[in-house]
């Protein structure tokens, strides 16, 4: 199975998140920033990585900026996964590389799991 | 003053008085004034209106006002003549109250808040004065207050996630068994937490239409593609309730072009599959299909869902409003939604209409202009 990353500020989700995706058998870190982010793939490899973007010290866009999807990281997928529905920074998002928009209050733990296993098999029939 | 009437006689004095009482009126008025003689002359300056300008009393005394004073739309297009509030004013004979733009002396644009009355003199137009103010302040309340809003919905959802994240998980059964009666109240949870999400949304929304603070910045996109980007945003929630969501083909070298703003569009769009996909039954259908027109492009969004009965048509955009056919099988809407859409599609120059049988479906249909007024239309993608 996959790796994952959680990248998000809110510790209830991130520990909900945690559960559901480890539940389905994937291995799976939390960071609560992106900078904390940054620091934890300097060691884990994930295929994808679940991003929130309205994060203290780092948010999401400026994670994105460092972790330079486009060019360095073309393999591993980045799910943004917020509330901010329809905003300019969604619209950033795909432009810094982002794979798909999931909105936190429109999903079901189910559908995540689906949303994840559909986009990593895509990954895996591409690459 | 004294030595200055010594030349005139009693009548002229009185004259000069009544006429110096007048100048030192308008000199005074708060705002920016501006009269003008019958052909937009310029005849008469206040201090405040020079100083909002940056313009000296001679710069402006005698000269066209509309050639003189350039206004701009919010997208800092210099607006036509027949659309000026002037132009507007003497044509109508009625006042014209606009926020728009003006660009000073010193090529500073500074927004304002103008009104402008024709003065009549026997039904005929003899001139007009314009009294505007300066609402840079104004603007940035409104921005920050907008701002304030927005981040505030986001706080407000953070706790719903968690709320509906971990109800969801215990009703399938991440922390073991339930009993029925459990998972019953975990799903009206589940229900009241997404009509706090929805509600959140559209008062967001018709917070910001309805202060005049919702920023529309045009940009060339692609029709086919924003609608495709929401229809994935929407296909968990299709899914949910096995609805076949999809958009209907395009010609491939059909001109799908526009200038407008994009997330507006996509809230226009979220706004109207997502009612389609609520006020449909299970295992139905809702289609979304684009028509390329020469100066707008239409989209219709049809379901096989309940409909809208026809007592009902006439206050569908209406605030509030929901049809009893709809409110018996789907307590949780605000009858907002519409009203918001309405709103949008008035903010963006466009158009919205549509066709329901009760029980059939409902098909509903909006334009949008390939290019707002002042603009060129865009040219295809090569």
């Amino acid at each position: 199975m996959a790796n994952i990353l959680i990248v998000e500020d809110d510790k209830d989700l991130n520990n909900a998140y945690r559960m559901i995706l480890e539940n389905e058998g994937y291995t799976v870190q939390s960071a609560y920033d992106g900078k904390e982010a940054l620091k934890k793939l300097e060691s884990f490899n994930p295929q994808l990585i679940l991003l929130d973007l309205l994060m203290p010290i780092m948010g999401g866009l400026e994670f994105l900026q460092h972790y330079d999807l486009v060019n360095k990281h073309a393999d591993v997928k980045v799910l943004i996964f917020t509330n901010m529905e329809n905003s300019p920074e969604v619209t950033e998002a795909y432009k810094l590389g982002a794979h798909r928009c999931i909105i936190k209050s429109w999903t079901a733990p189910h559908n995540l799991s689906k949303v994840i296993s559909d986009t990593l098999s895509k990954s895996s029939v591409t690459a | 003053m004294t030595h200055k009437t010594a030349n005139y006689s009693g009548s002229e004095t009185e004259n000069y008085g009544q006429q110096a009482a007048a100048e030192a009126l308008f000199d005074s008025i708060g705002d920016g004034a501006i009269a003008t003689d019958e052909f937009g002359k310029i005849t008469q300056v206040n201090r405040v209106a020079l100083k909002i300008l940056g313009y000296k009393e001679a710069d402006l005394i005698g000269k066209w006002f509309p050639k003189q004073i350039i206004s701009l739309t919010e997208d800092g297009i210099p607006v036509n003549l027949i659309d000026r509030p002037i132009t507007r004013a003497f044509l109508t004979g009625l006042p014209i109250r606009e926020k728009m733009y003006y660009r000073r002396k010193d090529g500073v644009i500074v927004p304002v808040s103008v009104s402008v009355s024709p003065i009549l003199l026997g039904g005929k137009p003899i001139g007009a004065i314009e009294v505007f103010r300066d609402i840079t302040r104004e603007q940035e309340i409104d921005r920050m207050k907008s701002e304030f809003i927005s981040l505030a919905s986001h706080q407000l959802r953070t706790p719903l996630s968690a709320i509906k994240t971990y109800s969801h998980m215990l009703v399938d059964g991440y922390m073991g068994d339930i009993t029925p009666a459990q998972k019953k109240s975990l799903r009206t949870i589940i229900s009241a937490t997404n009509r706090m999400n929805e509600l959140i949304s559209t008062l967001l929304n018709i917070t910001r239409i309805e202060s005049g603070t919702i920023a529309v910045t045009p940009k060339l996109l692609q029709m086919n593609k924003t609608v495709e980007e929401v229809i994935r945003e929407l296909a968990l929630m299709a899914a949910d309730k096995s609805i076949n969501l999809t958009l209907a083909p395009v010609k491939a070298d059909a001109d799908v072009s526009l200038k407008t703003d994009n997330l507006i569009l996509k809230e226009i769009l979220t706004n109207l599959i997502s009612n389609a996909i609520k006020y449909t039954p299970e295992e139905g259908s809702v289609t979304v299909s684009i028509k390329p027109r020469s100066r707008d492009i239409q989209v219709t969004v049809t379901d096989t869902g309940w409909g809208i009965p026809k007592y009902a048509q006439d206050q569908i955009f209406s605030k509030f409003f929901r049809a009893h056919n709809i409110v018996k099988r789907e307590t949780t809407g605000t009858g907002l939604g519409l009203y918001l859409v309405k709103g949008l599609l008035d903010r963006l120059g466009g158009k919205i209409w549509f066709e329901s049988e009760e029980g059939k479906g409902t098909s509903f249909s909006f334009s949008l202009p390939r290019s707002r007024p002042g603009e060129k239309t865009p040219k295809p993608p090569l």
